[in-house]
């Protein structure tokens, strides 16, 4: 059963490493790239029965090394949520590629990096060390820039520099904060640090890594302070990476900052909550007002989920036990819906010439294709949180949760910024489907394959009509994660 | 010897942080790099606790406590190769960028603005 753990891993970065081989056929490289999606997502949602069925963390000890000398490969209910998700929307993204008309996707890199990005999300998921953390995320980031920098659109190795260098302090700062780790309690092992701080050692350099570690999720995650790569980095990204990127990618600070909270800074978890409740509503109002302010429909969307996270923040920055689980909720839904939002602004922006997604370009392109009108609608309504799409039942519970904590600002700013996603969705739809066609746009007859787009959105559909095993899982997940010893028996077998 | 570490890693994270913030994408990049190694001294210097005897497996004689941590140089090892993987893909992309613009001032490498 643990080499399913080993599987989420390794399978991509194997096909990774096995394309780059079949290099020159460029069609037996993405059947096995395609493959190694699939094989990763069946790995991780057999994972996560596995942890339901057994309702204990499954550890694989790598070269059996055991802990906390060793490195160890811990899957808990909550990294177990994640990497389904990730694997969904990595595999969601390589089934797109495979019909996407871009020039950059028949680069031989493209694919071997893809599954590179895959692999090394779901590595820093399941990852039970604070420097393997550290190397996965590295491998994520190096190849989500190579990714962007090779985009057909020129602006991207602009943006791939910036985000390099910017990406390079998150870096600089999670190094920082694991050699302050390192240099108080001796062990890279979460779960040692976690028995180590638990034991009620508390020093001063603890609180520094604290902070460190902070810093740099906050940055993965383009929270507030450190959000103003995103908008850039994520629109110049061809459209398979951007939907990966903005949906699943940027949810590794948030997984970041749950473990942090829950696992090993308990203490210090009410001060990080207070902030998240600050640093989230800055972020639910920039990101929406920007969203607001931007004609492009990809630009728009890159906006769009710095306002999401900011939601997802608040409701981790509530801390209850129902506010978490909505927390999860909606980083799972938001995670499918904006990726699948993403592909179909992508199918669009594939028939004008130049590959833009400007509204004034793509304005009235959709009005003879009805399919993608609905799916949009039906993506767009499920942002916003209309009923009975899945994005309802993640704003229903967030708000039942901020009710449950009685922080009832914070919840009218959310109520009040939900309104404004509906506003955006709403004038992009009416732009793009309802008003004439530009006559002297030319538009393509054919455009990227819609297979991947209808399968997510059937997905945010199937999670809105039967919401309640989602949820279930999310509360059976803040359960496990509100008791560390779990976690931490788990990996040190003691 | 700590004391000397201290100040190394200080001084040479001063200048990290200058270069980085400069006009000039080459020094920017130089300044990421002397930044990682500041961070690498970092690492040595936790572990290390005198710093100057070598990490043995069978220390003959010396006594545990005096040996270096041969954990951390193994990190160091391996945030060597990140660095310098991503220091060389970063000045790839420079040069690209340099190719594109004619230019590595980065004031002047703004088509994102537009």
């Amino acid at each position: 059963m643990n080499l399913l753990l080993l599987g989420t891993v390794f399978i991509p970065l194997g096909c990774a490493a096995l394309g780059i081989v079949v290099a020159r056929n460029r069609s037996v490289q993405h059947a096995i790239a395609m493959l190694g999606g699939i094989g990763a997502w069946l790995c991780s949602i057999g994972v996560l029965w596995a942890n339901l069925d057994t309702g204990a963390p499954m550890v694989y000890v790598l070269g059996g090394w055991q802990p906390p000398y060793g490195i160890a490969l811990v899957a808990d209910m909550l990294s177990s949520v994640f990497a389904v998700m990730a694997s969904t929307v990595v595999a969601a993204g390589i089934l797109y590629a495979l019909g996407c008309k871009d020039k950059c996707v028949s680069y031989p890199v493209f694919m071997p990096l893809f599954l590179c990005m895959g692999g090394g999300l779901n590595g820093a998921l399941f990852t039970g060390d604070v420097f393997t953390l550290f190397v996965f995320i590295e491998l994520m980031v190096i190849s989500s820039v190579v990714l962007v920098a090779i985009s057909d659109n020129r602006l991207g190795l602009e943006a791939a520099i910036k985000y390099l260098l910017i990406s390079a302090m998150g870096t600089l700062f999670l190094l920082i904060g694991i050699a302050a780790i390192y240099a108080t309690f001796g062990t890279l092992n979460m779960a040692d640090i976690a028995r180590l701080l638990a034991d009620g050692e508390r020093p001063l350099l603890a609180e520094a890594a604290a902070v460190m570690l902070m810093c740099a999720f906050l940055l993965k995650s383009a929270v507030f302070p450190f959000h103003f790569w995103q908008p850039d980095f994520h629109t110049t990204a061809p459209t398979p990476v951007h939907s990966v990127l903005s949906s699943v990618v940027v949810k590794i600070g948030v997984y970041g900052i749950i473990r942090m909270t829950t696992l090993m800074f308990t203490v210090e978890a009410p001060t990080i909550h207070s902030l998240l409740i600050i640093l989230g509503i800055i972020g639910i109002f920039f990101g929406s007002l920007g969203a607001l302010r931007t004609y492009d429909a990809k630009r728009l969307l890159a906006y769009s989920t710095f306002g999401q996270i900011g939601f997802i923040l608040v409701g981790i920055g509530w801390g209850s036990a129902l506010a978490l689980a909505a927390a999860l909720v909606y980083a799972v839904n938001h995670s499918f819906i904006k990726s699948a939002m993403l592909m179909i602004t992508g199918v669009l922006s594939s028939r004008t010439t130049g590959k833009t997604a400007r509204l004034e370009d793509i304005g009235g392109l959709g009005k003879k294709m009805p399919y993608v009108a609905l799916l949009y609608l039906l993506g767009g309504l499920a942002l916003a949180g209309v009923p009975p799409l899945n994005g309802f039942i993640s704003k229903v519970g967030l708000i039942q949760s901020g009710i449950e904590v009685g922080s009832w600002l914070p919840l009218g700013l959310v109520v009040g910024a939900g309104a404004i996603t509906l506003l955006y969705v709403t004038r992009t739809w009416s732009w793009v489907f309802q008003r004439a066609p530009n006559p002297e746009m030319k538009v393509k007859d054919t455009g990227d394959s819609m297979i991947a787009p209808t399968l997510l959105i059937a997905a945010c559909v199937a999670l809105g009509i039967v919401g309640a095993p989602l949820l279930d899982i999310a509360i059976q997940t803040v359960h496990q994660v509100n008791d560390p010893t779990i976690y931490i028996q788990a990996v040190l077998r003691r | 010897m700590n004391t000397i570490f201290a100040l190394a890693t200080g001084i040479m994270f001063a200048m990290g942080v200058y270069q980085l913030l400069r006009r000039d994408l080459i020094k920017s990049a130089m300044g990421f790099y002397i930044l990682f190694t500041a961070i690498n001294l970092l690492l040595l210097a936790v572990g290390a606790f005198d710093g100057v005897v070598p990490a043995y497996v069978d220390s003959g004689g010396v006594p545990a406590e005096t040996t270096s941590d041969p954990l951390v140089q193994a990190l160091i090892l391996t945030a060597i190769v990140i660095s310098f993987g991503t220091y060389a893909l970063l000045l790839g992309m420079i040069a690209v960028t340099s190719r594109r613009f004619q230019t590595v001032d980065s004031d002047r490498v703004d088509n994102l603005k537009r």
